[in-house]
């Protein structure tokens, strides 16, 4: 797990560094794969609507309703087809980036498993909203994914009569449960908007929107994609036959086929085992962290600062408990609280001009001390000599930058630099403990605690509470947001930080307000970053329009039949009815008197089907209900070689030890991609071969 | 002496707010009291820094009930508290370097920083929240 992970996060932090180079920071979206699955949500309902305006959710209509946006509408229903389609496949490619991202950055251990966990929920409705979509379509691809589906619930075994009945043929299709289907599409992305809603409720500011330009430049790639490559309907469905070849969506229907490999309790067990260790992935194994803040109530006067702050919803605010005479004071909790410290820096009563009082602030990490790091501040510092001296801020997260230590530089470690208050900066500046602070924490955009990175530049912009003071010259803090494999940009910053520091020294100017100093780093030209960013968002967008319907899946051999068994017969009862005696009657309350009493319960049905003689299934199908009193449901479903073929179908419903109640046999020429029916009636004599063949195919029965 | 007293008019109409105020005058000159006779750079910083951190404290508290009440002037009113601790931290700066404290000239400075705040700012907000 921790080789994974490591694994994972190397080749994570590789692909972010070379999209940095064209986006930049701001607009990386691999950091914002959460963003952009909220934004592709949106893509999704919003045309969704567009195209429910235009469907007919009757089953004969549907495929017509789509022909019509996709060809007589192309330039907007079609276009609105395809954004819907190719907008789904981003999200399934967003949302497994971004499962495997969190976990590879080790996001979603300790008290992160909150959204970690639900989000395992959210894949379930994410695969269930993509394949009602593509059912609705009624093309072959919607008879394949309804008949596979429909199988693949029934080997649960928990319904009555096997759904799969509904797409035996064509006289079975029933347009109402299609219509459900239709709302069923429409249900499940409501429920899992709910959950989205639930997923981000423990992050405080959680982004649920991308940046502007990287959510224009996506919708653009999509349109472009839905512009070459419309999403189109596959060939009609039509039950009274099998398609040879589908193009499978490889995005939403990733595990069909397996179901020819597997059988479908066996494909169960693994969504549902897999999804069970998924959701005990956060405690695999759980993570050893630093004690959680404490808040100290003779320094807090329930000011909120930290409860603005943190990152992670762990601190409310709550009525006063000691008595003083405020209103509230600040409460941690401890299963929430990630002992990040960004709670620290935004206190105002952190700040290392206090000298009459201990130094503990309002909240404070028990395990980092704000007292320890002002002391940490004046030792670590009065060694540095030069006039380029440079106090290093680092956090836990963006690598080991302690080598930069020489005789001019010291590094503080602190879990995240926003746990550093600005009055910190002013301490070390105005006091001349250094002539520069450097913060340099994880990469911009993706502080592993979420906002220090935001609050630091806030704060020192005077945008946040609590201000860098106006008098700090900002020519003098530098801050340089880097991942560890960009570690040569924080060297690079310091290079560059200390030779200005050097260059300021001695000039007279009053101090620069505004934001903290930045490095100039190089960077691509325009036109190549240009370059870049369509390179990259075309390639996924390749990727999605040719996984969408590409490779094809080989349902069924060129030369090969489709051969369905399938009926629901009520076995006869274990015993006869018989007459009520006339004492028994007597003894009966009068409205429960009837002629006749049956006992409950049926035989099973024993059925064999042989194939040119060779028996093919053979099974013993119980009675359904609860006292074994319902009809024996039988659905079965064999390739065959088309051809003209012997059937024979035998069936023992009387709990006989020898012999069959029902034997009949049939030729039937098979014609290749046939879906041909078996069914049992026996109210009409029995087994029925090639029930209602709606196309005129040969059939004949010879009599048993 | 004491170096700044308590007056009612200074009242803006939050129980906490109100409280804080008074508990930090009477923490200026407790704080002050203590000092006594040893004037050296290291005790006036102490000094300073104590009342810095309370005030920033109390500022923080101030701004949260205004922003609570949607107080119009919140804007101008946090500009101000902001200017007050840039003050305050420059006061702290010279008294620090220079390690002189003349009682009369703080009195006076303080009870001209804080004494202004409250006449303009403060009862400004009181009368807003009196509407």
């Amino acid at each position: 797990m921790k080789w994974l992970k490591s694994g994972l996060r190397a080749l994570f932090l590789r692909l972010e560094q070379v999209c940095e180079k064209f986006f930049g920071p701001s607009l990386n979206p691999l950091l914002h794969l959460g963003s952009l699955g909220w934004f592709l949500f949106w893509i999704v309902t919003v045309t969704g609507i567009y195209i429910y305006v235009f469907f007919d959710t009757g089953v004969t209509q549907a495929y017509a309703s789509l022909e019509y946006l996709s060809r007589e509408q192309w330039y907007l229903g079609g276009i609105m087809r395809s954004l819907h389609r190719y907008a789904s496949d981003g999200m399934v490619v967003v949302v497994m980036l971004h499962l495997l991202r969190e976990f590879a950055m080790d996001r979603m251990r300790g008290n992160r498993w909150f959204p970690w966990v639900t989000g395992v929920p959210l894949l379930w409705f994410l695969y269930a909203c993509g394949i009602t979509g593509y059912w609705l379509v009624w093309d072959q691809l919607a008879q394949y994914v309804a008949i596979a589906t429909t199988e693949w619930l029934d080997s649960i075994g928990i319904f009555a009569e096997p759904i799969a009945r509904n797409f035996l043929d064509s006289s079975h299709l029933a347009g109402r449960f299609f219509t459900l289907m239709a709302y069923i599409h429409i249900a499940v992305p409501l429920i899992m908007l709910l959950f989205m809603w639930v997923h981000i409720q423990r992050h405080a500011h959680a982004r649920v929107n991308p940046p502007r330009k990287l959510g224009v430049a996506v919708l653009v790639a999509l349109v472009a994609l839905s512009l070459v490559v419309p999403a189109m309907s596959q060939a009609p469905a039509d039950l009274d036959r099998a398609p040879f070849e589908v193009g499978l969506d490889w995005f939403y229907l990733t595990a069909y086929p397996l179901l020819d490999l597997v059988s479908g309790r066996t494909l169960w067990a693994v969504l549902v085992g897999g999804s069970v260790f998924l959701t005990l992935l956060p405690w695999l194994p759980p993570l050893r962290k630093a004690p959680p803040a404490v808040v100290n109530l003779d320094n807090c006067n329930g000011c909120g600062r930290c409860f603005a702050d943190c990152p992670f919803g762990a601190i409310t605010m709550v009525g006063r408990t000691d008595g003083a005479e405020f209103d509230q004071e600040a409460r941690v909790d401890a299963d929430m609280c990630m002992s990040c410290g960004i709670c620290v820096g935004a206190c105002p009563t952190a700040t290392p001009f206090r000298r009459a009082s201990a130094l503990v602030p309002g909240i404070e990490l028990p395990a980092d001390p704000i007292a320890g790091l002002r002391d940490q501040v004046v030792a670590a510092t009065a060694k540095l000599q030069g006039n380029d001296r440079v106090v290093v801020v680092r956090c836990a997260h963006a690598g080991n930058l302690d080598a930069l230590a020489d005789t001019g530089v010291t590094v503080l470690a602190m879990p995240c630099v926003g746990m550093l208050p600005p009055s910190f900066i002013d301490l070390v500046i105005s006091r001349k403990h250094a002539d520069g602070v450097l913060i340099a924490g994880c990469a911009e955009e993706d502080c592993y605690e979420r906002l220090g990175d935001r609050w630091t530049e806030e704060r020192i912009g005077s945008q946040r509470d609590p201000y860098l003071r106006d008098r700090v010259d900002r020519d003098r803090v530098a801050v340089s947001w880097a991942s560890p494999v960009q570690q040569n940009r924080t060297r690079e910053t310091l290079v560059q930080f200390r030779q200005h520091l050097h260059d300021l020294a001695g000039s007279a100017r009053p101090a620069r307000t505004g934001v903290a100093w930045r490095a100039r780093l190089k960077q691509l030209p325009v036109p190549l970053r240009f370059a870049g960013q369509v390179a990259v968002l075309g390639t996924v967008a390749v990727l999605v329009g040719w996984f969408a319907t590409r490779p094809t899946y080989a349902y069924l051999n060129h030369d090969q039949a489709l051969l369905k068994l399938s009926f629901s017969h009520a076995a006869r009862s274990l015993k006869e009815c018989r007459h009520y005696s006339p004492q028994e009657l007597a003894n009966l309350p009068f409205a429960e008197r009837t002629a006749t009493t049956c006992e409950r319960g049926r035989w099973p049905v024993d059925l064999e089907l042989l194939f040119n003689g060779r028996t093919i299934h053979r099974a013993t199908h119980q009675p359904a209900g609860l006292w074994d009193d319902g009809p024996s449901t039988v659905y079965a479903s064999f390739r065959v070689p088309a051809g003209t073929h012997q059937l024979t179908a035998r069936l023992r419903d009387s709990g006989r030890t020898t012999g069959f109640d029902y034997d009949s046999s049939a030729t039937v020429t098979l014609s290749p991609g046939q879906n041909y029916v078996i069914d049992f009636r026996g109210t009409e004599g029995g087994f029925q071969f090639g029930r209602a063949p709606a196309h005129g195919l040969a059939t004949q029965e010879t009599p048993p | 002496m004491t170096l700044l007293e308590w007056r009612d008019d200074f009242c803006i109409g939050i129980a906490e707010v109100d409280h804080e105020h008074q508990v930090l005058i009477g923490l200026i000159n407790a704080v002050h009291a203590a000092l006594g006779a040893d004037r050296s750079a290291e005790r006036i910083e102490e000094f300073l820094g104590e009342i810095h951190a309370r005030i920033s404290a109390h500022f923080a508290l101030e701004e949260k009930d205004m922003r609570s009440r949607r107080y119009p002037e919140f804007s101008l009113h946090k500009a101000d508290h902001e200017r007050l601790l840039d003050d305050i931290r420059d006061i702290m700066d010279e008294y620090s370097v220079h390690g002189v404290l003349d009682d009369q000239a703080l009195s006076n400075r303080l009870a001209t920083w804080f004494g202004d705040h409250f006449k303009t700012y403060d009862a400004r907000l009181h009368s807003f929240l009196q509407v």
